[in-house]
């Protein structure tokens, strides 16, 4: 008992340690977001903001700044993406783990196949076919592109949630005179939700994460989204700390939100895409 | 005929149907890319002849011979360096990754709470970590040279992103704080697989510690451990957002990387036929680990 609770301790001291070294870079960019440029190149630089200053935040959240715009374009398509991620990988997962055919096999491999690929195999022939049709600087095209990212991952976990579904309960609805199709929105889907949520998590994440679809479809400043944008203020003002860190807390807010309040999800997710797919 | 239309009816079919539309939009957008880009590959498509068709011609595998036969070409560089890249983050994040993850299997004060709160950095968009690290490792400003400094580890700050060797070290160190939860999560997975009365015996044999995790542990989750280092290389393979925020391939290409490489042939020297060539390169190298991958999953569990 008495060794237990000393290993404990032990254990939690380690994991204090391990903690602190693993989010100090993202206190750092809290605190160098909160600084003033000329605390950030003081040497040696204060570990916290000895003059506290929101300067850094003011200027991104006037109308026109590109990081609100970005926010904005960021928003809307990784909404979009996700929507049209979800909304093909659910029957999707549902076909490939419910049902018995000859290409199921092969249409797994498929799937798992395609979430391995390299963006930049498909860039260009995506860059010249939405240029054919018009959709360069046209949400769309980062829409289109960024949803190929989630549906792989999306059919994987969700297959694995309705696999766990107990066949007894088909046979059920079949008894109680569900086609495939009524069983499916009014069975399956339920107890499949918290799957259809990982999926979208998921699916959000990789749309809002996106750099290269955006700077390569994207070349109005309106119109890119925030990972573009917070790039390409990097290359304009190099050194300019305290906003660019202010700017990059900006983007990855969603995600920090979607991360507390989802993480039992995201958890399962994780594991359960990767290694039971 | 007959045969191909009996087995396709029944319940079958439905599944089939089922899946279509999320297979017929991936046949859009990733398949027929995937065959265009090989097509262009073939040819000899640039900034001159783009948007004129007939001036475009196919020219067999030159471009491939050309990307690693020309002076200026720095094709075989970007696979070596992507090769150091892949492996240095590997063997760093799979190491720490592992104790980790022994460390939160066992039950203390906020064990949950640390576990959970470390997997931030895998979810950031990369961009912003990517920049966060720049920063990090900038010659003036940067923390890395303060804390260096104040450790007596360095005696003059190193200009990081600005030399071939600690560049190489800043992308890498990037890539692993990013990729640390991935494995820490997986390897946790399969620690939990392995039943307590295992380790209750070994202690009753004598074993120690040390033997416990290398007669025991070990070849138990070793198809968890073959999961993350295969899928670890795939993913870190194929790396783009991250070089390119923090480096760009520079300094004088020491950072390239097969897809930042393939990246700029296309768009910044609008070279676009050469551009797919080195994209299939990484696609090819990619395709053999995947396959490994998926016959490995496909043995652990007969999933199909």
């Amino acid at each position: 008992m008495k060794r237990e609770r000393k290993e404990n301790t032990i254990s939690f001291i380690i994991g204090v340690v391990i903690f602190v070294i693993l989010m100090f870079p993202l206190y750092w960019m809290i605190v160098t977001a909160l600084k003033t440029q000329v605390e950030i190149f003081q040497v040696p630089t204060p570990l916290w903001p000895k003059n506290l200053t929101l300067e850094a935040f003011q200027s991104q959240f006037s109308e026109s700044s590109a990081t609100m715009k970005g926010f904005k374009n960021s928003f809307l398509i990784a909404f979009s993406s996700m929507i049209i991620s979800t909304v093909l990988s659910i029957p999707a997962a549902y076909g490939l783990a419910r049902f018995r055919f000859n290409s199921k096999k092969l249409l797994i491999l498929f799937f798992l196949m395609m979430q391995m690929l390299p963006s930049t195999l498909i860039l260009t022939p995506l860059y010249i076919m939405f240029s054919k049709v018009g959709l360069l600087n046209n949400y769309l095209a980062p829409i289109l592109a960024d949803a190929t990212l989630g549906i792989p991952f999306s059919i994987i976990i969700l297959r694995t949630y309705f696999l766990s579904i107990p066949k007894e309960l088909d046979e059920a609805a079949a008894i109680d005179g569900c086609n495939p199709v009524t069983s499916f929105f009014k069975i399956m889907l339920p107890i499949a939700k918290p799957g259809v949520i990982v999926a979208a998590v998921f699916s959000f994440v990789y749309a809002w994460g996106d750099l290269i679809y955006g700077i390569t479809f994207m070349t109005d400043p309106n119109m890119r989204p925030i990972t573009s944008n917070i790039y390409n203020y990097v290359q304009q003002y190099q050194t300019l700390w305290n906003a660019t860190m202010a700017f990059g807390l900006v983007a990855i807010f969603p995600i920090v939100l979607i991360f507390i309040f989802m993480q039992k999800y995201i958890v399962s997710g994780l594991t359960n895409g990767a290694v039971k797919a | 005929m007959i045969s191909r239309k009996k087995k396709l009816n029944g319940p079958g079919k439905m599944g089939f149907l089922f899946s279509l539309p999320a297979v017929i939009y991936m046949l859009i957008f990733v398949g027929y890319p995937t065959i265009s880009n090989i097509i262009l590959s073939l040819k000899n498509v640039n900034v001159f002849n783009f948007s004129r068709p007939e001036a475009q011609e196919f020219i067999g595998l030159s471009n491939y011979v050309e990307l690693f036969t020309d002076a200026n070409s720095v094709m075989s560089r970007a696979i070596l360096n992507t090769l150091i890249f892949t492996v240095a983050s590997i063997f760093f994040q799979f190491i720490i990754g592992f104790i980790l993850a022994f460390l939160f299997s066992k039950k203390f004060p906020a064990s949950a709470f640390f576990r959970g709160a470390t997997m931030i950095s895998w979810l950031l968009p990369v961009t912003v970590a990517g920049l966060l690290f720049k920063f990090i490792f900038a010659s003036s400003g940067g923390i890395a040279n303060q804390l260096l400094m104040q450790l007596h580890i360095i005696k003059t700050p190193v200009d990081w992103l600005l030399n071939g060797p600690t560049a190489m070290v800043a992308i890498v160190v990037a890539n692993i704080w990013i990729g640390i939860p991935f494995n820490m999560m997986l390897l946790l997975t399969g620690l939990t697989t392995v039943p307590a009365d295992i380790y209750e015996s070994a202690k009753i044999d004598g074993a120690n510690k040390l033997q416990t995790l290398f007669k025991i542990t070990i070849p138990v989750i070793k198809p968890a451990i073959m999961s993350v280092l295969t899928l670890g290389f795939v993913y870190t393979f194929k790396v783009f957002d991250l070089v390119w925020v923090m480096t760009k391939g520079g300094p004088i290409n020491a950072t390239e990387l097969a897809s930042t490489y393939a990246y700029k042939l296309s768009f910044e020297q609008f070279e676009f036929s050469k551009g797919a060539a080195s994209a299939n390169i990484l696609f090819l190298i990619l395709f053999v680990v995947g396959m490994f991958y998926i016959k490995l999953i496909n043995a652990e569990e007969e999933v199909m």
